[in-house]
């Protein structure tokens, strides 16, 4: 998916003011005070309808009207005007202009959406640009076929909603109750009917249900796949459709599509879905679109497909408990990186391999038995995910995988047998459960996700919320960076962020040698303008010598999710990374070093060995609650510096041992983190008397500290 | 053999007297409920007077010994052989199933003073034995007996375990293994010990005797059999030293059978076999009400509506059942029915909100395989062998709710088999083969399954973790391999998930227990009453009341592969389960052998949904959609805010065991009937059938017409359409004494007589 307009500005002329008179500010309060472990963000939850077809060949561009809800949506005040707030696409090709209202002023929550003739068929992500700067996506399908917006209640057969096959109906879903369509089909139709809901960030999970003209069920779909139904007589049918649970309301939305099909044709392709955060380390760079072989499968399933290295083979965990097998030859010394992806490509799965060598016949002739030699189940998760107990003691993001990474040494040479299984497979009939299984000489290599900085240790707090990257003049934001090392490469991945927005600056601490985790911090200037861009994020390292530099994908969570216990955090890769500064308001607190010479950015310098000083300033813009914070380091080989209390009203300039932390000399940066509960006071709408300060847990994260070790000077030999 | 009345009655063991009567104790949890129910007579010197020992042979400790402190009781579970140390600090093994650590105990604790071959008379053991010093179990053994000669013989040769080269129990045999016997009969039993040498031992009296059905044969402790007067068939269960045999007694009817009704089926055949053996007549056939009512009940939870029973009363074709029963087996209640009852047993709780979506998910997972009629032995499958999140495949859900690997094979056990082996964990089962290897051996299957936590709280992942699958058996620290019930699985290699390997042996052909439990579950779902009871304890000591049915139903169900509609279909259209719940006199006292239907009172969910149907009004239960029916509750928390289906005994998924549901009647129910404001509530709802009744143009006979078709499923009688008009046409007055408008007092005399029905047992009841 294309990146839209970077550095694009939006025009703004108040900016950095901690409480602000803007208007539409009552429903915004109310918002806010339901959460109190993030400063408020704004969140675009819905756009009804999720998607538009694109336009037909030869012809000029579609629109079609779009209502959007969400959080914190506003739009703000310039030169005494009020200003509504953007729609913004993640493909510049998809623009949207608010439709005014009867007075002629724009509405807030409605916009005409044109979609260019050069835009894509998929899912593009939908932002929106408000006070409080850039919003949490809602994916937009663009799509191929015609498209409908159910308008009336159909909760009974009498109210039936006509389907079409080859037209996309989107609806959402009704609470308690079943959405009812109708399909008038001959004897032998066979329909295709496809319910696009979680791929498209939906909280439903869709139940289809076919059933005859009285509502009677004939045959039912629980799990999100597709209904495949053929007509035993040619009448009315009716199709229901709502939640597993009943739940129901705007944020349950869907998009109905209907194949009419040929009985005996394959299965028609899914609507496009968001990718799971999982997928971002799959394909490995270089690796061809399709497999090389495929998988056969003989007339015996237990007998082995023989098959030379390296190998690229496509196959599937099909029927029930398939064990596949494949015997090689290889030889005693080689060293093979065994990759195999099938959950990442959307099965669900859980592969297993084992490898084993055959050993030398009996003395009567028999054959040879095998032996174990190595053995690949999961990818493990760079950084360990939350557990979702008590609190979460991690990130809600699972970057490893079901799927294997591993390597074989051959340690004689011989016949090799790979046996390839699905862990989840002993019962489960599942033709899409595919896999691709790649054998390969080490190719070291990496791949890298993001994600914003949750909160980690307090007590109870299970909120997995969706951060947008909307940053407050002052604040500095911190990305938290996992990275999957392939083949063996175990060098250090330096991070680097380009196409920032005006006022605001990135520093990438690194991913030091061996270590999987990283960060990114975004700090915006003390008065920034009001502005957003879609930057791009990657990582560097060496390789033989060679460079080579790899995207970083930012993930986010698709809902503001308050209590993981009772709704499921659900992340997913983001179509583009969008930095913004509102403008509107300021970070409550501010840590920064005063750096060299008075300038936050420039870095210390100080000799390898030595006690660095570092100065700190901390900015008080809110009231901040106990007089000291719990601070502790993050950078790499700064991060060893024990935690340490912070005393909040009187800074004490930090000191560090370098030569207890073995800093080499070089250039280095590292930044400190607490949580800190301040008083925060919304934009006050020009009110008399400004709402009372909310108490708001947030992770405050120092702007970046930047070091510049120099070698000891080595002391002269007598 | 012929029968023999108590005053002629031989006992091979000769002597005056009669022997003692069983001692009895307090039960204490089920295993020891069962143990304890069992004949066991204090060993008195008449009932023992033979030779219990060879005197050629010198006793052994394991033979002889342990065999007489079992007669005695002392190695109950109430008694030493209670967990957690015994009684008063001696432990025995629960009926001397572990003698070495039973030798150990008597010969090496309490310093010794169990057991003095110095002076043998004062040994605690008899001295306790006989209640020569004070004895919290009294006495057990009489002074002058010959298991207190034996005992002491044995101390006096040493206390020692005894001639090594005794040769192992082979079988146990009774005689007579069973016979037509009188009301009011007595018969003795001889219990003969086969050792694999081949030689034979008189152990009656050291057997054990226990009775299933003590209403019809009551057994002593000497294991003479006490008919009593009602007539049926009863079984007496005898057990020596792990080994369990059965004696089954059938006490006819008395009535000569020459009319009996064509059979329609093998049911019938069989039914009608065992009718004629016993000489009790069968009912005559139901009703097309009847019938319409008790099969769309029992097929779909749900009484017809007015008009279904209007139509099939007039229709005249001569399938019309068979068409009936097609008609409900193909609704989606008959999904809904009975994924209720299976959801109930796969304990679907909601313990937490957080359950809910899995709840849902496997709620529908196991309706929608009914309604798509999977083969149950596919349906068991994928829920035994069920790997990954509970969204993507439901019967994981199983996983979450039945976690210790202990439960798991109990619950597939008892569930699945019929057998309950949850006893063996700790000993061998009291009244069955199974030994703690037998448990082990299941528990092997489940060795493998491997758990990762999930982001959803309280729900694990499960996948196959590759492994050699074996068990431990705690009590002699043993690798325990898979073994199915006595079926030794062989090796299974580390890859294959054991799980699959259990599910492949449930189905084999050869199988005792998979089609024979599921088969009975059936029966007893539609007749009333298992062929075995109760329908989840098959076992070799409980046998089936029509062994002959029981295999040709499971022969049925394994050569439909496993067709659950095809099962139903068979049994329903039988004239067995059309029989009238009217019984005559020659076969009243019956309640084995289906000679007249067994009415029941409705399951709660269904009389909800009845009083509903009939009220013409409906129940809301949290975040579901209007109008949706008790028996298709998802799961159990709609349970805690209805009181109805509390009364009425809806399960709250605890157990899988049927009896957790409540189909007792009680006082609040008849309370809550009567007087509940949700019944008043559904009489009186705006809408609902008096309502409308009171106001459309329909004349009065219609509208009771209406009203008996849609409660009982059949027109009124003269009689009661007399009373009913009566009832309509009553003059009402306000609590003031004010007339009452017209309109309103015929809907308030139409909700009453709603209410009447309602109350009324043809309605409360399937009969």
């Amino acid at each position: 998916m294309p990146h839209p307009q970077p550095g694009r500005r939006i025009d703004c002329r108040s900016l950095g003011i901690w409480v602000l008179a803007l208007s539409m500010a009552a429903v915004s309060v109310a918002d806010l005070r339901a959460q109190s472990v993030c400063l408020p963000l704004p969140r675009l939850l819905t756009l009804v309808p999720a998607g538009a077809q694109k336009p037909g060949d030869g012809q000029g561009a579609t629109t079609v009207e779009v209502t959007v809800s969400g959080e914190l949506l506003d739009g703000w005040e310039a030169g005494g005007e009020a200003v509504a707030p953007q729609l913004i696409f993640s493909h510049p090709g998809i623009t949207a202009t608010p439709i005014l209202s009867g007075e002629g002023k724009p509405e807030k929550d409605r916009f005409l959406v044109t979609i260019a003739a050069d835009v894509p068929p998929g899912l593009h992500d939908a932002r929106m640009m408000t006070a409080l700067g850039v919003s949490s996506p809602r994916v937009f399908t663009i799509g191929t076929n015609p498209e409908t917006l159910r308008t009336a209640a159909n909760t009974t057969p009498a109210q039936a909603f006509p389907l079409a096959p080859g037209m996309v109906c989107n609806a959402q879903a009704t609470a308690q109750a079943a959405d009812h369509y109708r399909l008038e089909l001959q004897k032998g139709q066979r329909v295709v009917i496809d319910c696009a809901a979680r791929g498209i960030e939906s909280k439903l999970r869709p139940v289809l249900i076919l059933a005859d003209a009285t509502g009677a069920d004939l045959v039912a779909e629980r799990r999100g796949g597709l209904l495949d139904f053929t007509a035993p007589a040619t009448a009315t049918y009716l199709v229901k459709l709502h939640d597993l649970s009943f739940q129901g309301g705007p944020e349950c939305f869907y998009r109905l599509l209907t194949h009419d099909l040929p009985v005996g044709a394959p299965l028609p392709e899914r609507q496009a879905a968001v990718a799971p955060v999982l997928t971002f380390s799959w394909p490995p760079p270089g690796l061809p679109a399709t497999p090389i072989t495929e998988e056969i499968e003989g007339a015996d399933p237990k007998a082995a497909q023989q098959v030379t290295l390296p190998l690229d083979l496509g196959g599937r965990f099909f029927p029930a408990a398939d064990v596949d097998s494949f015997e090689f030859e290889a030889t005693a010394g080689e060293v093979w990186w065994i990759e195999v992806a099938s959950e990442r490509i959307g099965a669900p799965t859980n592969p297993a391999i084992v490898v084993e060598r055959r050993l030398p016949a009996g003395p009567d002739g028999t054959p040879g038995a095998f032996e174990d030699v190595a053995e690949l189940a999961d990818i493990p998760p760079p950084i360990k995910p939350s557990t979702n107990h008590y609190a979460y003691d991690g990130p809600p993001y699972e970057a490893g995988s079901a799927d294997c990474l591993g390597r074989l040494e051959i340690k004689e040479t011989g016949t090799h047998r790979l046996q390839i299984r699905d862990l989840f497979g002993g019962t489960r009939d599942e033709p899409q459960a595919i896999y691709r299984l790649v054998i390969r000489k080490a190719r070291p290599d990496f791949a890298l996700v993001c994600w914003p900085l949750h909160m980690e240790l307090r007590n109870g707090d299970r909120a997995a919320l969706s951060k947008p990257m909307a940053l407050r003049g002052g604040g500095t934001v911190s990305l938290e960076v996992a990275a999957i090392r392939r083949d063996g490469f175990d060098g250090p991945i330096e991070l680097a962020v380009t196409g920032l927005p005006e006022g605001v600056s990135a520093t990438g601490l690194r991913i030091p040698a061996g270590a999987t985790r990283g960060q990114i911090l975004f700090t915006a200037a003390d008065s920034p303008p009001r502005n957003l861009a879609s930057v791009s994020i990657t990582g560097r390292g060496t390789t033989d010598g060679e460079a080579i530099e790899r995207p970083c994908r930012l993930a986010g969570q698709c809902w503001p999710i308050r209590d993981g216990w009772s709704e499921i955090p659900f992340p997913r890769l983001l179509a583009d990374t969008t930095v913004s500064v509102g403008g509107s308001e300021a970070s409550p607190v501010t840590l920064r070093t005063t750096g060299a010479g008075g300038t936050p950015s420039a870095p210390l310098e100080v000799v390898e060995g030595t006690t660095l000083q570092v100065p700190l300033e901390f900015v008080k813009r809110a009231e901040v609650q106990g007089a000291t914070l719990q601070m502790r380091v993050i950078g790499p080989g700064f991060d060893q510096i024990p935690g340490f209390e912070f005393d909040v009203a009187a800074p004490k300039p930090l000191a560090i041992d370098l030569a207890k932390l073995k800093i080499p000399p070089g250039d280095h940066a590292f930044a400190l983190v607490a949580s800190a509960v301040t008083k925060y006071v919304p934009m006050t709408a020009g009110q008399a008397t400004p709402p009372a300060p909310t108490d708001i847990a947030e992770i405050l994260v120092s702007t970046p500290i930047h070091v510049r070790v120099t070698p000891a000077a080595k002391e002269a030999t007598p | 053999m012929e029968p023999q009345r108590r005053d002629a009655r031989h006992v091979e063991t000769t002597g005056p007297g009669r022997p003692r009567q069983a001692v009895r104790f307090p039960a204490a949890g089920r295993c020891l409920a069962a143990i304890l129910g069992m004949a066991i007579a204090t060993l008195a010197g008449p009932a023992c007077a033979a030779s219990i020992v060879p005197p050629e042979r010198a006793v052994s400790f394991t033979a002889d010994v342990v065999p007489i402190l079992t007669k005695a009781g002392c190695n109950m579970g109430s008694c030493h052989a209670k967990a957690g140390g015994g009684q008063n600090g001696f432990q025995l093994s629960l009926l001397g199933f572990q003698p070495d650590e039973d030798y150990d105990h008597l010969l090496k604790e309490a310093r010794g003073r169990r057991v003095s071959t110095a002076a043998p008379e004062q040994s605690l053991l008899l001295l306790k034995a006989t209640a020569s010093v004070p004895h919290g179990g009294g006495q057990r053994i009489a002074p002058d007996s010959e298991a207190h000669r034996v005992l002491l013989r044995w101390i006096g040769e040493g206390a020692g375990l005894g001639p090594s080269d005794l040769p192992a129990l082979d079988k146990l045999i009774v005689e007579p293994a069973g016979m037509t016997l009188a009301p009011g009969a007595s018969q003795p039993l001889r219990a003969i010990a086969r050792y694999a040498d081949g030689s034979t031992r008189d152990v009656t009296a050291l057997a054990l005797y226990e009775s299933n059905d003590r209403a019809r044969a009551e057994v002593d402790g000497t294991g003479l059999v006490d008919i009593g007067s009602i007539p049926g068939t009863a079984a007496v269960m005898v057990r020596f030293q792990g080994q369990v045999t059965v004696a089954t007694f059938t006490v006819p009817h008395g009535t000569s059978l020459t009319d009996l009704p064509s059979p329609r089926n093998f049911i019938d055949e069989h039914v009608f076999d065992r009718c004629r053996a016993v000489g009790v007549p069968l009912s005559p056939e139901c009703d097309d009400a009847t019938f319409l009512r008790r099969v769309s009940l029992d097929v779909t939870g749900s009484i017809p509506t007015a008009a279904e029973a209007e139509a099939f009363l007039a229709d005249a074709t001569p399938d019309k059942r068979e068409r009936l029963v097609d008609r409900l087996l193909a609704s989606p209640g008959y999904a809904d029915w009975f994924a209720n009852k299976w959801t109930a047993l796969l304990k679907n709780r909601r313990d937490d909100t957080s359950d809910t979506v899995s709840n849902f998910a496997f709620h529908s997972w196991v309706r929608d395989s009914l309604l798509a009629n999977k083969p149950y032995d596919r349906f068991v499958r994928e829920l035994l062998a069920a790997t990954g999140t509970i969204v993507e495949n439901p019967p994981v859900a199983w996983y979450k709710r039945v976690k210790e690997p202990k439960d798991q094979i109990e619950d597939v056990a008892q569930l699945f088999l019929g057998v309950r082996i949850g006893c063996a964990q700790c000993h061998h089962h009291p009244f069955e083969r199974w030994s703690q290897d037998d448990y082990h051996g299941l528990a092997a299957y489940f060795s493998q399954v491997g758990r990762r936590s999930t982001s959803t709280r309280g729900e694990d992942l499960i996948f196959h973790k590759r492994g050699v699958a074996v068990a431990v058996n705690p009590k002699t620290s043993a690798k325990v391999s898979p073994s199915a019930l006595g079926t030794p699985e062989g090796p299974i290699p580390a890859d294959e998930d054991p799980r699959l390997r259990l599910a492949d042996w449930l189905v084999r052909p050869d199988n005792p227990f998979f089609a024979r439990a599921l088969v009975n579950r059936y029966w007893k779902h539609f007749l009333g009453r298992g062929l075995v009871e109760p329908e989840d304890d098959l076992r070799d000591t409980n046998p089936p009341t029509n062994p002959a049915l029981l295999d040709a139903l499971a022969d049925h169900f394994r050569q439909s592969k496993f067709d659950l509609k095809a099962l139903v279909r068979v049994i329903v259209l039988s004239r067995t389960y059309q029989t009238s719940a009217v019984p005559l006199e020659a076969n009243a006292a019956d309640l084995q052998h289906f000679s007249h239907f067994l009415p029941r009172r409705l399951p709660a969910e269904v009389l909800l949904d009845s009083i509903d149907a009939v009220t013409g009004s409906s129940t809301t239960f949290a975040n579901l959609p209007a109008g949706t029916r008790a028996i298709a509750l998802p799961d159990t928390s709609y349970n805690r805010s209805s009181p109805f289906l509390q009364v009425f005994g809806r399960p709250d998924g605890q157990s899988v065991c049927e009896c957790e549901r409540v189909q007792s009647s009680s006082l609040s129910q008849s309370l809550h009937l009567l007087s509940a404001a949700d019944i008043k509530g559904k009489l009186s709802a705006d809408g609902g059938r008096a309502d409308r009744l009171s106001k459309d143009g329909s004349s009065d006979p219609e509208k009771i017409r209406e009203v008996f078709l849609a409660t009982f499923a059949r027109l009124p009688t003269d009689a009661e359409m007399a009373q009913a008009v009566g009832v309509i046409a009553e003059p009402r007055t306000t609590p003031e004494g004010q007339p009452l408008p017209d309109p309103q007092a015929r809907r308030e005399n139409l909700e009453d007589l709603l209410w009447a029905l309602l109350n009324a047992k043809e309605f409360l009841f399937n009969h």
